[in-house]
């Protein structure tokens, strides 16, 4: 019997007021493989995402229901921090969103805010991460100039070296290339899957093909259901679900 | 055709309209500040901004209103500074602890609608009903406290509309680094924001700088120099009232000067401020 993995989700269910988004999804999440979830605008991917780090906390009327375990611990217990939680967990959304301030300081301000200090480890730990999302050698030169003048392909890997930053075990991408040119859409997926040797990777994408390019495991939401996962080839290959074999080949989109 | 034609004229004639009302209101700040300058030239000199008023100033003597400029400088920033510190706090709660739907929230914001109708005689008013209560005479503290009270709804309710357009993707990329709410608002959504906070801290300011009616009755009037706290001070809005209101046109004209020197205070604190949120703000994200 394989060892069970760090992120399990149990039915977990989501509604916002009297529209239910999720519907008793449960879901174990691979360790160190890119799992990407697939779906239709609107099926609750992006909810999904978002109820893993608890970005759904703050939301206007919404119920969650269902447990998430991350290391055998409920990340929705009521005893558990989200700040917490949330720094487990480094998340790309589908617009970049750098912070206001230096290159050098969106990277450092995760750890700064964690506690570290020190100018030189500082300095250190901002080379590393720069480098680990494959930015270092565009930005060495502007790291003090202001995140924002970064082209938006760029922003998106500032993302990524900032979410790392703070040493996480999972990364979130929510539809993370959707505002890139291909060119940095290829840029990000490679990094992605560089790094799922060291991370878990969990990717939400509406296009089937760059799931195929990306992922080992999918799993596919249809109208807030989680209807079929599995490893890439199988899923691909052999689809049990009516509903898969008519997402995979466009009959519903 | 005809519908055609009949649009066109209708486009032109409002384009006129538009224009006549823009050309309305930006002459009349021409006109006021004209006006103002025009009627201060024979009385403005230098002996005004750097003497307190002699013994007969007001009859035409000696001496000049620095009494006046050093009490307003005095009483509106402390009275700014008063505002933004019971603003922020309110406007980053409302805005990052509170939920959309929250009535808390709501109601905070009707309030801040109501007060900022509310008339400045009436702060006024009321500042003089909590000094006499307290036994408290007139004083700088007074007027700082009065002049603050009128400034928060002014200063929170546009600082409120700022807050709310940071993008609430800023928030959860903040969030989602494991920040607290506060890190969050302080570091992230603040820093976002601060053109326009300074923006609504100068309106505040000079809402609070140019009102005569509320430190009518809380800060008094004197002709020496605010010495402490607790000691009335003089304010320029009523130096002008009270130099306008003598029959003597060599005053007159004195109230004149003293409003250009309001202007102009008002003048230099907006454009400084404008190069100071240049400098501060080239990280936020446009």
């Amino acid at each position: 019997m394989e060892p069970q993995p760090h992120l399990r989700i149990r039915n977990l269910s989501v509604s916002y007021g009297a529209q239910e988004v999720l519907k008793n999804v449960s879901l174990d999440v691979p360790d160190r493989k890119i799992t990407v979830i697939i779906g239709p605008s609107g099926c609750g991917k992006t909810t999904l995402l978002k109820s893993l780090n608890r970005l759904l906390d703050s939301v206007d009327g919404v119920r969650i229901e269902g447990h998430i375990f991350i290391d055998d611990e409920d990340i929705y217990d009521p005893r558990v921090e989200a700040t917490h939680i949330r720094k487990k967990m480094g998340l790309l959304s589908q617009k970049p969103q750098v912070l206001p301030m230096s290159v050098f300081d969106n990277i450092a301000y995760g750890p700064k805010i964690h506690g570290l200090r020190d100018r030189k480890r500082l300095r250190v730990l901002v080379e590393r991460e720069l480098k680990a999302a494959g930015l270092w050698d565009e930005v060495k030169d502007r790291l003090h100039e202001p995140a924002s003048r970064l082209s938006v392909g760029q922003q998106q890997r500032l993302c990524l070296a900032r979410g790392l930053a703070v040493e996480p075990e999972i990364i979130l991408g929510d539809e993370p290339t959707s505002a890139l040119d291909p060119q940095s859409s290829r840029i990000v997926e490679q990094r992605l899957i560089a790094l799922k040797s060291e991370y878990t990777v969990i990717v939400v994408t509406h296009i089937l093909r760059q799931a195929r390019r990306i992922a080992d495991h999918l799993a596919f939401l249809y109208l807030g259901e989680l209807v079929e996962h599995g490893p890439a080839a199988e899923f691909f290959a052999n689809p049990r679900d009516p509903r898969t074999r008519a997402y995979l080949t466009g009959e519903i989109s | 055709m005809r519908t055609f034609r009949r649009r066109k004229i209708e486009e032109r004639i409002f384009k006129v309209l538009m224009l006549a009302s823009t050309v309305v209101v930006t002459a009349s700040l021409l006109v006021i500040v004209g006006t103002i300058v025009v009627k201060s030239l024979p009385a403005l000199r230098l002996s005004m901004l750097v003497q307190t008023p002699k013994g007969g100033y007001y009859l035409g003597k000696e001496g000049g209103i620095l009494n006046a400029i050093a009490g307003s400088l005095y009483l509106a920033s402390g009275a700014t500074l008063l505002a933004v510190l019971l603003s922020l706090p309110v406007v980053l709660y409302l805005n990052l602890y509170t939920r959309k739907s929250s009535v808390l929230a709501m109601f905070t914001r009707f309030s801040l609608d109501v007060l900022w109708g509310i008339p400045s005689i009436v702060y006024g008013a009321f500042g003089f009903i909590v000094m006499m209560t307290l036994g408290l005479r007139a004083s700088l503290l007074a007027g700082i406290i009065t002049v603050g009270l009128l400034e928060i709804p002014i200063m929170a309710r546009a600082m409120d509309e700022v807050i709310r357009l940071v993008p609430p993707a800023l928030k959860d990329a903040s969030d989602s680094l494991g920040a607290t709410k506060l890190e969050t608002a302080l570091k992230v959504v603040v820093k976002q924001a601060l053109p326009g906070i300074l923006t609504a801290v100068l309106i505040a300011f000079g809402r609070g700088i140019g009102d005569a009616a509320s430190v009518l009755f809380t800060a008094g009037f004197t002709d020496s120099l605010p010495g402490s706290l607790l000691q009335p001070a003089a304010t320029l809005p009523l130096a002008i009232f009270f130099q306008l209101g003598t029959p003597f046109p060599e005053v007159q004209q004195r109230a004149y000067a003293s409003a250009a020197v309001l202007t102009l205070i008002i003048l230099v604190i907006s454009l400084v401020s404008r190069v100071l949120i240049k400098r501060f703000t080239r990280h936020t994200i446009k």
